[in-house]
């Protein structure tokens, strides 16, 4: 008797949540059938626009406040605005996707627009782009175009490498500052002078204790701070124009490599396991433990946190005279189910940011990216202050690429990582280390694009 | 005597080591909240900070609300104990005591889920949690509570099977039902159990990341996990008011863990037989 009463309120428990999941899917789905109403009206009709972008306490308030001023102007547009810290972001934003309840405009990290976009979920901005931005007036709008043509996003910020030096150092160790006609191997001759072991000689003496290093010559970590400028200024890369095919085991890359590895075997430049000694990858530059590094635009807030007395300039040439500078197009994207109203609203949100001169000037003045129009770069509102020479950023976009970004972009340079650090760490040569490299990353990319 | 002494001095070296080994880090994080940023990444690394950067607690507090992070932090985690306490025992209760068909194995099926990672159920609890309109809002982070979690479960069975059977024979004698049991007998038996759960619920609670990130989007509703790091942006160097933040937020921890010590070394359970 006991089980039966048990068994009969399990059923109606059941049966009830059941019913509410249902109730409520319900409504759900018939809220947005009220949206889609005549295109007659369509200016009157109140369009609730979903903004998801990740932020810091400090990037936070400002984009409250440029939301604020785009309602103002759009008074039929109500921004709902969705933040969250940047590793959360996309944590959060794959399992909307996957729920189908991203938001309708979203701020993607540069590296990962092609993620999104070659599974499915943005829309073709191409023809906007075409119709509404005059393509000479921006810095970068290319970087987001695909291997077919077609537009992906349109730049929010852009990060930009260039060389950063501490002028404190280089005087202190009496050579010269760096100038745009490097190559690198001008610069490890440079980084040999600067640097400096616990008790206080030069690489260039031969007391140097290599085990002992205080102060490298330059910094170097990972990709856009490290390994991808090199290898491509000195005629090599890793994936071939289609971003499909791996040309990772090429003498080209070889010698880009052999350049790398002697610096740290000579404790010019920090292996992967001396970076581990720091607060950070990012903190022996502005912790004066760096003469140099491969700096992208950001790098300039902590730069100038610290107090340091630093300047920059070009990256440095390759043998045959080939430069290279890393670029990040941090991106707004448009959800591909974002149509009709809400799809106009997304696309209003790109164009305020990309085309008003308050938009971009306001979010220039954080420093955090390089904005994205040009008349606004090259105003002195941007080019004034630290550093100096501000203007080694834009005359960098002559000869900007991207991080061969396609849709297993951190698949693949984990991939790379694994070996190339290896070399990296003297346990495997450098030949090994690439063949090693080009078959792995050749099979993170068959996964992906074989399949499809 | 002597013998006696130096046992005594080695065991005291043990101890100071390793208490060292658990203090320093906490220690080096006090003095790295109030540095500034030169002096946070200063190689070699500086410990005391010189000037003491006392302003990075009231500029955390001007960064971000913090109070309203605190305080849905303590909605979330004091709702959440209660209900791991109740609905855990309850579910622990019946597995220990009440016979019903299937009940080891549907007791393996609960261990079972223990195994499975957090991270694959996140998906279908969105989903669930969108459809049921409660996204955005900080009920997902404590409801799942109320549904018994397994491992409260397993320490509550565990805890209740440790009670032998006399106790509740003597109460069935003098007419008790076995809810009655439960809340008379079994609940008062094993306040140290009961103390071992809230704490580790409430610990896990307060420093939840993945769930409040998925559910939660508008700031006002951020838990103080969510609130500390978003502290720090995607490139701006500004660590030292990360760790001023996480250091604010120990301090509720340290001060549960005060009260409820008591708990953890109170004596056995098995003195009421003779």
């Amino acid at each position: 008797m006991k089980h039966l009463a048990f068994k009969r309120g399990a059923l109606i428990l059941a049966v009830l949540m059941l019913s509410s999941i249902l109730l409520s899917a319900c409504s759900g789905s018939t809220k947005k059938e009220e949206g889609e109403v005549s295109p007659g009206d369509k200016k009157q009709e109140q369009v609730e626009l979903r903004l998801g972008y990740y932020s810091s306490a400090q990037t936070d308030a400002k984009m409250q406040e440029l939301v604020k001023k785009f309602q103002d102007s759009h008074p039929n547009i109500k921004v709902k605005t969705e933040s969250a810290p940047y590793g959360q972001f996309f944590q959060k934003l794959d399992t909307q996707i996957a729920a189908g309840n991203a938001p309708d405009v979203w701020l993607s990290d540069g590296v990962l627009v092609p993620k999104y976009a070659e599974r499915g979920a943005l829309k073709d901005l191409t023809d906007l782009i075409g119709k509404d931005l005059k393509h000479d007036d921006y810095y970068g709008l290319d970087f987001n175009k695909d291997v077919n043509g077609k537009y992906w996003g349109v730049p929010q910020g852009i990060q930009i490498g260039v060389l950063y030096y501490n002028k404190d150092l280089f005087d202190a160790a009496k050579v010269a500052y760096p100038t745009t006609d490097w190559t690198w191997d001008d610069l490890k001759a440079a980084a040999e002078k600067l640097t400096l072991d616990t008790n206080g000689k030069y690489a260039t003496d031969a007391a140097f204790d290599g085990k002992k290093v205080k102060q490298y010559g330059l910094t170097f970590f990972s990709i856009t701070e490290g390994w991808m400028p090199v290898l491509k200024s000195f005629g090599g890369g890793v994936l071939d124009p289609t971003l499909q095919k791996s040309i990772i085991n090429s003498p080209e890359n070889k010698k880009a490599l052999d350049w790398i590895v002697d610096g740290m075997n000579r404790h010019l430049l920090p292996t992967p396991a001396d970076l581990k000694s720091f607060q950070s990858n990012m903190a022996p530059f502005p912790s004066k433990a760096a003469a140099m590094r491969i700096g992208i635009y950001a790098r300039t807030m902590d730069a100038n946190n610290a107090g340091l007395n630093y300047d920059v300039t070009l990256l440095p040439k390759g043998p045959d005279g080939k430069r290279f500078s890393p670029v990040i197009a941090n991106s707004w994207v448009i959800n591909k189910k974002a149509e009709n109203q809400i799809g106009d609203a997304a696309w209003e949100w790109v164009k305020f940011w990309a085309t008003t001169d308050e938009a971009q000037k306001e979010w220039a003045s954080l420093g955090e990216a390089v904005p994205v129009k040009k008349s606004v770069a090259n105003s002195d509102q941007f080019l004034n202050g630290k550093p100096a020479n501000k203007k080694a950023f834009l005359d960098s976009f002559d000869f900007a690429g991207t991080l061969d970004v396609n849709a297993v972009w951190s698949e693949w340079v984990g991939k790379f990582n694994d070996s190339i650090n290896r070399a990296f760490q003297g346990e495997i040569p450098v030949d090994q280390a690439l063949s090693t490299a080009d078959k792995d990353v050749q099979q993170v990319l068959d996964e992906f694009y074989k399949k499809k | 005597m002597n013998r006696y002494k130096l046992r005594k001095s080695v065991s005291y070296i043990i101890i100071t080591i390793s208490s060292l080994i658990m203090f320093v880090p906490f220690l080096s994080t006090v003095f790295n909240s109030l540095k500034n940023y030169a002096q946070y990444t200063a190689v070699p690394p500086k410990w005391i900070p010189n000037p003491v950067q006392w302003s990075n607690y009231s500029e955390v507090w001007k960064l971000g609300p913090f109070g309203q992070y605190t305080m849905n932090s303590a909605i979330v985690t004091v709702l959440s104990v209660i209900g791991a306490l109740i609905s855990c025992s309850m579910v622990a209760y019946a597995f220990a005591r009440i016979e019903f068909p299937f009940r080891n194995s549907l007791f393996m099926v609960v261990l079972g889920t223990m195994m499975i990672p957090p991270v694959v159920l996140i998906i279908p609890q969105f989903v669930i949690f969108k459809n049921l309109s409660m996204l955005d809002t900080l009920t997902p982070l404590w409801l799942l509570e109320w549904l018994a979690q397994p491992f409260g479960i397993f320490l509550m069975r565990q805890a209740f099977l440790a009670i032998p059977k006399d106790y509740e024979e003597s109460a069935k004698l003098d007419g008790c039902n076995p809810f009655q049991i439960y809340w008379r007998i079994f609940m008062p038996m094993c306040k140290p159990t009961f103390a071992t759960l809230a704490v580790f619920t409430f610990m896990t609670k307060w420093n939840e990341i993945l769930s409040p990130a998925i559910f939660l989007t508008s700031k006002e509703n951020f838990t103080l996990p969510i609130g500390i790091l978003s502290l720090g942006g995607q490139y701006n160097g500004s660590e030292q008011y990360v760790v001023a933040a996480a250091m604010l937020s120990l301090v509720p921890i340290l001060l549960v863990f005060l009260f409820a010590e008591k708990y953890f070394v109170q004596g056995s359970n098995s003195a009421g037989i003779k």
